[in-house]
């Protein structure tokens, strides 16, 4: 079974249009292409499919897709907590 | 004309296919593709309900991603999308991709607007109480959304820009991209139009005009009681006839000429002045008022004053000759596709000239005497001629007809 960590890769990739092989921890936002507005559409993806609520400025100091992914499951582990 | 202008790419998306190809053969089998369907507003509306629709047919996404050899995944509604795969199939046929820039222009028509994003937002903003929307939704829903992403996809760097006028919007749309091949703007337009307006919220707004049937679209019948909406798109590629001799191209055939007008009257009854006055000079540019025979591809949407009125206006500009005309009424095989409606039958036209065979009008009951024309009914039918007459006469009293020659 995929892990939430997975679940939410495949779906930046699918947001993003971003080759799925290239999501990984180390990579940077902007280097796989992430923009503010691919972001957002991935925030927007993540609150229908999980119910989460996530603000304007969750990830302002982000630094790469393992501190993304990190505290998007945070946000939905609390909300199905 | 200071140009002659030709045809030498068709693409379509509808209820009959997701390629000409499909679109011509349900066409001529009389396979239609209008059904009941279930639209359920979820939780937030009222109970849903089932409404006869043209859904297009197949997996439209998959299609269009195999077409470009690559993703687009959310970044389209549907009436983007269609756009993009009709315009992708005209081009490969027109034998341009891959090589257009400033001197390619596109005009694009549509009665709406990106609907399905713009519903799908609300719900969340009203019915859930959500304040963010989808960071794309500006961008998906504007009406030049698909006209931009066509220029987008495959580099047209000319005049681009969409046009609204309702059921007539490809109409115009194609006359407006000829008129800037004739004022020497570009040399080769991608035009058309496409909709998707199949949601629980807009198909209870067009029941509200009293103009939906229950049942079926059964142009010029009797018992016929509205129209059932389609989806999808159609493109042409036009070009000024020196351009495509120039690069060896095949042409397909000529739009030997076009007529609009509007009504300026009512905002949902036909004026048979308003017809005419597109019909006429129409056939006057294209010569062809006194023709042995036209394939005429009606409006036909299958109200009762629709068909009425244009049943008039044909037998009036044609007076006894008016019989000698077949008229077909897809509208009855892929539903109305309002903005796109124009270009779907513009293809299946041409089509029809192409084979020469003309496809029937479906669901038909019985001959009404106010629509005594010469329809094609029950088979496939072969015709003689080579001009096709497409008439749109849009709500709000907007109307094109246009005129196509086949090329031999």
């Amino acid at each position: 079974m995929a892990t939430l960590e997975d679940e939410l890769l495949d779906l930046v990739a699918e947001e993003a249009l971003i080759d799925r092989a290239k999501l990984v921890r180390e990579a940077t936002l902007e280097d796989v292409g992430l923009d503010s507005v691919d972001v957002v559409s991935i925030v927007f993806a993540i609150e229908e499919k999980y119910g989460a609520e996530i603000a304007e400025d969750a990830f302002k100091n982000t630094l790469n897709l393992g501190e993304f992914v990190d505290t998007l499951k945070g946000l939905i582990e609390a909300k199905q907590a | 004309m200071t140009h002659r202008i030709v045809v030498t790419g068709l693409g379509a998306v509808s209820a009959l296919g997701l390629s000409v190809e499909e679109t011509w053969t349900a066409a001529r089998d009389g396979q239609g593709g209008i059904a009941p369907m279930l639209f359920d507003p979820g939780p937030n509306g009222p109970e849903g309900h089932t409404t006869p629709v043209a859904m297009v047919k197949g997996d439209a996404l998959a299609a269009t991603e195999a077409a470009l050899g690559r993703r687009v995944g959310a970044s389209l509604d549907a009436f983007g999308l269609y756009a993009v795969k009709a315009s992708h199939e005209a081009l490969a046929q027109a034998g341009l991709l891959g090589t257009l820039g400033a001197r390619t222009a596109a005009v694009y028509g549509h009665g709406f607007a990106g609907l399905h994003t713009l519903e799908e937002g609300f719900e969340r903003f009203y019915g859930r109480k959500a304040a963010r929307l989808h960071p794309l939704t500006v961008p998906k829903v504007m009406v030049s959304a698909p006209v931009s992403a066509i220029a987008m996809e495959f580099g047209i760097k000319g005049p681009v820009f969409g046009v609204t006028s309702a059921c007539s919007s490809s109409g115009h749309a194609i006359i407006q991209g000829a008129a800037l091949l004739n004022s020497g703007m570009a040399d080769v337009a991608v035009v058309g139009g496409s909709e998707a307006i199949n949601t629980p919220g807009c198909l209870r707004a067009w029941e509200g005009l009293q103009a939906m049937s229950p049942t079926t679209c059964r142009p010029f019948s009797e018992g016929r009681d509205g129209m059932a909406i389609g989806e999808g798109a159609a493109s042409m590629v036009i070009e000024t006839l020196e351009h495509a001799q120039a690069r060896g191209a095949t042409i397909l055939a000529e739009l030997a000429g076009s007529g609009m007008s509007s009504d300026a009257f009512h905002w949902t009854q036909p004026s048979l002045d308003g017809a005419l006055a597109a019909m006429r000079p129409a056939m006057e540019q294209a010569g062809v008022l006194n023709a042995d025979q036209l394939l005429i591809s009606a409006h036909g949407t299958g109200t009762p004053l629709n068909d009425k009125n244009e049943s008039l206006a044909i037998q009036t500009l044609f007076g006894e000759r008016a019989k000698q005309h077949p008229v077909i009424a897809t509208k009855s095989l892929h539903g109305h596709l309002i903005g796109a409606t124009l270009a779907l039958q513009g293809v299946i036209g041409l089509e029809a000239l192409r084979h020469r065979l003309a496809p029937a009008i479906q669901n038909y009951l019985g001959p009404d005497p106010d629509c005594d024309l010469n329809l094609v009914l029950g088979e496939a039918r072969p015709i003689e001629t080579d001009h096709l007459v497409l008439n749109a006469f849009a709500f709000g009293g907007l109307n094109t007809t246009l005129v196509f020659r086949r090329w031999s």
